[in-house]
């Protein structure tokens, strides 16, 4: 998108210094709001059980998945509980999605004595051909079988099935759907070209500081430093930066204190402090030139469960002192020039990967939007806060845009719904590994990787 | 030549010559790499200026002397087929490898000059390192000559005024921020934020930043910065002082100062000398003040008795803050008696003296001298009901040098009313901690005796039982 445009004076600064160059000024945001405040939490309390999560799940997804099931199987299909069933009647059930897994990671076989195990080692997918599909509901369980792909998918999916009790007692599947796409959002794009540049993973704090100078040249290209005058022009047009997780490197999380000897260890201060003091200042940087919205991810300084809380302020002095810092919540969600956008830092993505044969990220993402809740596998498997009025983490509306933050490459795609649903699904790509970030054009719904390189000694790209 | 410039005008003329002497200057005889945002920091044009009048000293250069040592490196940008999508990409390359990326891209949409050096460059990071050297000095305008300028980039009103306005006393050891006390081995760190005149949290730390340096020696901030808070404080800079003032305000200034003068006479006696008391004689008002929380605790033992100071005479060795934390708040009764005004002309007098004499004694004490107290307290409470106890503390202050806020565990006296065994604990590692002490001067080994004091500390407890029955009559 940009090259087009800029296309003419490219070579306009191979020239000796000629008149004052000209300044851009930035587009300004015409409308932004925040829409996080589902997963923003105030007063937490651990002291309930996560039983409740998957009780309020359930019933929140349970009208919409009934009506999907008439819609599919007619409308005189039967929806019964488990506990109304009977064998051998054609029925349809709504429930959660358990998968017993041998091979997964349980806390309780680690502490067991009598077993003597050595804990398991992380492994990048748990699933084995012995894995089994069990349907809750509010009152009993059932295992399922039949027409149902046990491998891909994962712990607490509330789907609905369609099939008869056999009389072994189990289910058998003859079809099953999911929510679907959400219901469309009013489309208020901006009519002139308008981009929003996502990026995850800068990974500062790292060993190798190969990835700086691409993340320097990141911050030169957005703040209009970097290219000839119509590259410039058009950096200008990019109304906004997000930052999806992992601004700091997995490096920085090692704590030293726990494995090395005390007298080794007094007085070091953690590597993530540094780290932050570099973020602070290309966040300054930044910030001075565009507005940002800091996501929180996996290795960054704030809890843990999801949904993330946004960083604290005081950690970014310098570049705290702009209005144009946002810091934000993991998953993030807010309407930038009447788009709405919606992503995480890629936690719940990975989170999948690892528990069903799925490999593809952007395959995935598509799945969590058409089983329509952004992170199915917490709190089984994935860290979250136990949530018992309602579950934030249902999607009740199709957002414009839709990424996931820390994927191992670029890819996406433009999502077309039944009822008219646009969505731009983006896996953005971790910048420390692959130096590229995306470039979303608001008016279009395009989305364009810009990959930044270096020369390093063996000189090539 | 003239009609080629003449748009720009005569005075241009000069400025024109001026730039292309600079740069000679910074590649020729300074070695440097000179970047295109360098330049315009430098020069203080615009980045495009800068690019233009880098690619017009090349130019020049090579027309007059086309053997001439220099090494150009260009940014290209445009768009790449690559996987599939068409990407765009942007990349520092080599002149050699110019055309060869230029050739790539499907589309260009840049190419300009990135920087020039004499020599060639293996890699990028010596381009990254003065870029980062450049921007790190100019961080307060680092949009100022880039091509865009965003009108909402606006610095936040702060929500209210600085919390406590710079405190003044030239007596407080102020830590040179700059001075790097070593931590983890990193030194005066380049990469530490200029400090920032903002309110709120940001006062403090701009309070800090910006005091001055008094000429209080890297020793002494080395371990000023190692200190817990606890004991430490005692004999240890002020700098944790300084910060806990802040927190607390100058009423707890004026409290502070009056315990830490009381502080340096008892501490004399006891032979307790920080090691860094010998180098600031003006920090000794500071000094000893204990952390304001240690305050509040030695404020709610105000029966601290004259028999704990004569029972201190035995434990002539026995540095812990405990015994100066009981001097100090048997001085603190005394004085609130006195007007406040009085407390800061009081206090300030004193101190010098008890630091000049402090500093000639014997090092070795200083090491001790950390929490390892708790028994004293004891045996002097011995017959009371309240017990001084050895716990394991947080200790939260803020770092001067590093700007955030350090939390440290430490072993701390604390009053409770469990009275047992606690005294043999000083007895059991007095003795313990003579022979440790001459090896360790150095701050940062304190905390390590603290924690080895501890340990003997904890397992004398054990055996307490008996001999408490024997003190406490």
């Amino acid at each position: 998108m940009f090259s087009e445009q800029a296309a003419p004076t490219a070579q306009g600064l191979l020239a000796p210094p000629s008149a004052e160059p000209p300044t851009f000024p930035r587009v300004p945001v015409s409308g932004y709001s925040d829409c996080s405040q589902p997963f923003q939490l105030g007063e937490r309390s651990f002291s309930r059980q996560y039983a409740h999560i998957y009780a309020v799940r359930l019933a929140g997804m349970r009208p919409g998945l009934e009506q999907r099931a008439r819609s599919r199987w007619g409308n005189d299909i039967a929806l019964r509980k488990l506990s109304e069933l009977q064998a051998g009647e054609k029925c349809c059930v709504v429930g959660t999605l358990f998968k017993a897994m041998e091979l997964q990671p349980s806390i309780l076989q680690e502490i067991s004595e009598e077993h003597n195990l050595v804990p398991q080692p992380p492994l990048p997918k748990y699933i084995q051909p012995s894995d089994e599909l069990i349907l809750e509901d509010e009152l009993q369980r059932i295992k399922l079988e039949g027409a149902i792909d046990v491998q891909r998918l994962v712990t607490g999916t509330i789907l609905a099935v369609y099939g008869s009790e056999q009389d072994d007692g189990r289910f058998l599947v003859e079809d099953h759907c999911f929510t679907d796409l959400p219901p469309p959002l009013p489309w208020n794009g901006p009519s002139s070209d308008r981009f929003v540049l996502l990026a995850s993973g800068l990974g500062l704090g790292s060993v190798s500081g190969e990835a700086l100078l691409s993340t320097q040249l990141l911050v030169d290209v957005v703040t209009g430093q970097l290219g000839a005058e119509g590259e410039q022009s058009c950096a200008a047009h990019i109304t906004r930066v997000i930052l999806a997780g992992n601004l700091l490197s997995q490096n920085t999380q090692s704590r030293d204190t726990i494995n090395k000897a005390k007298y080794l260890t007094k007085k070091t201060q953690a590597a993530s402090v540094e780290a932050v003091k570099m973020l602070d200042e290309i966040l300054l940087q930044l910030c001075s030139s565009v507005p940002v919205d800091v996501m929180p991810g996996e290795f960054d300084p704030t809890n843990y469960t999801l949904p993330q809380q946004p960083l604290h302020r005081c950690m970014l002095p310098l570049a705290g002192a702009y209005a144009t810092l946002h810091l934000v919540t993991n998953p993030y969600q807010a309407n930038l020039d009447g788009v709405r956008f919606l992503g995480t830092s890629g936690q719940n993505i990975s989170d999948i990967f690892k528990y069903s044969s799925m490999d593809d990220y952007l395959e995935i993402l598509e799945w969590t939007l058409l089983a329509g809740h952004i992170s199915p596998t917490a709190p089984d498997t994935l860290g979250c806060y136990p949530f018992y009025k309602s579950d934030p983490f249902i999607l009740t509306e199709c957002p414009h845009v839709y990424f996931c933050g820390n994927a191992p490459h670029f890819q996406s795609k433009l999502l077309q719904g039944k009822e008219g649903q646009r969505v731009l699904l983006v896996t953005v790509p971790d910048f420390s590994a692959t130096q590229t970030a995306c470039l979303i054009n608001l008016r279009n719904l395009t989305c364009q990787p810009i990959t930044f390189s270096t020369f390093g000694a063996d000189g090539e790209d | 030549m003239a009609g080629a410039r003449g748009k720009r005008g005569p005075g241009a003329a000069m400025a024109d010559e001026l730039y292309l002497e600079n740069i000679d200057e910074f590649v020729t005889d300074h070695n440097r790499i000179v970047t295109y945002k360098w330049l315009s920091y430098t020069l203080g044009v615009h980045v495009n200026l800068a690019k233009q009048m880098l690619y017009d000293y090349v130019e020049r250069k090579r027309k007059e002397n086309s053997g001439a040592q220099l090494h150009v490196t260009y940014l290209v940008a445009g768009n790449l087929l690559q996987n599939g999508h068409v990407c765009h990409k942007v990349a520092v390359v080599r002149e050699d490898k110019l055309e060869a990326m230029k050739s790539k891209l499907s589309t260009v949409a840049s190419v300009h000059v990135y920087s020039i050096q004499k020599a060639l460059l293996k890699d990028s990071s010596p381009l990254y390192n003065t870029d980062y050297d450049i921007v790190k000095t100019n961080l307060q305008h680092c949009s100022k000559f880039s091509a865009i300028c965003c009108a909402a980039a606006v610095p936040r009103t702060p929500p209210d005024a600085p919390r406590v306005p710079a405190p003044a006393q030239s007596t407080q050891g102020q830590r040179d921020p700059d001075a790097a006390g070593v931590v983890n081995g990193h030194g005066p760190p380049a990469a530490k934020p200029p400090p920032q005149q903002h309110g709120g949290i940001m006062g403090m730390f701009a309070a800090k930043a910006a005091a001055k340096p008094q000429g209080t020696p890297k020793e002494a901030k080395a371990e000023a910065k190692e200190a817990p808070g606890v004991s430490a404080a005692s004999s240890k800079p002020p700098i944790k002082n300084n910060i806990m003032n802040n927190f607390f305000g100058k009423a707890a200034m004026n409290k502070l100062k009056a315990s830490s003068v009381p502080e340096q006479p008892k501490e004399e006696k006891e032979a307790v000398k920080p090691s860094v008391a010998v180098a600031e004689p003006e920090s000794s008002p500071n000094t000893a003040a204990e952390k304001p929380g240690k305050k509040t605790e030695s404020a709610r033992i105000q029966q601290k008795d004259k028999k704990s100071k004569t029972k201190r005479a035995d434990r002539s060795d026995d540095e812990d803050e405990r015994d100066p934390e009981s001097v100090k708040k048997r001085r603190k009764r005394i004085k609130q008696l006195q007007s406040d005004s009085s407390d800061e002309e009081a206090d300030v007098p004193l101190s010098p003296t008890p630091e000049e004499e402090r500093a000639p004694s014997p090092p070795p004490v200083s090491a001790l001298k950390t929490e390892l107290e708790p028994a004293s307290t004891e045996v002097s409470a011995a017959g009371r009901k309240r017990k001084r106890k050895r716990v394991l503390k947080s200790k939260m202050f803020i770092d001067e040098e590093e700007g955030c806020m350090v939390t440290e565990k430490v072993y701390e006296s604390e009053s409770c009313t469990d009275s047992e065994d606690e005294f043999p604990k000083p007895k059991a590692p007095a003795p313990h901690k003579q022979p440790v002490l001459p090896t360790k001067r150095e701050p940062k080994e304190e905390r390590k005796n603290l924690k080895k004091g501890a340990a003997p500390a904890n397992r004398a407890n054990k055996q307490v039982s008996i001999m408490g029955f024997f003190q406490k009559k």
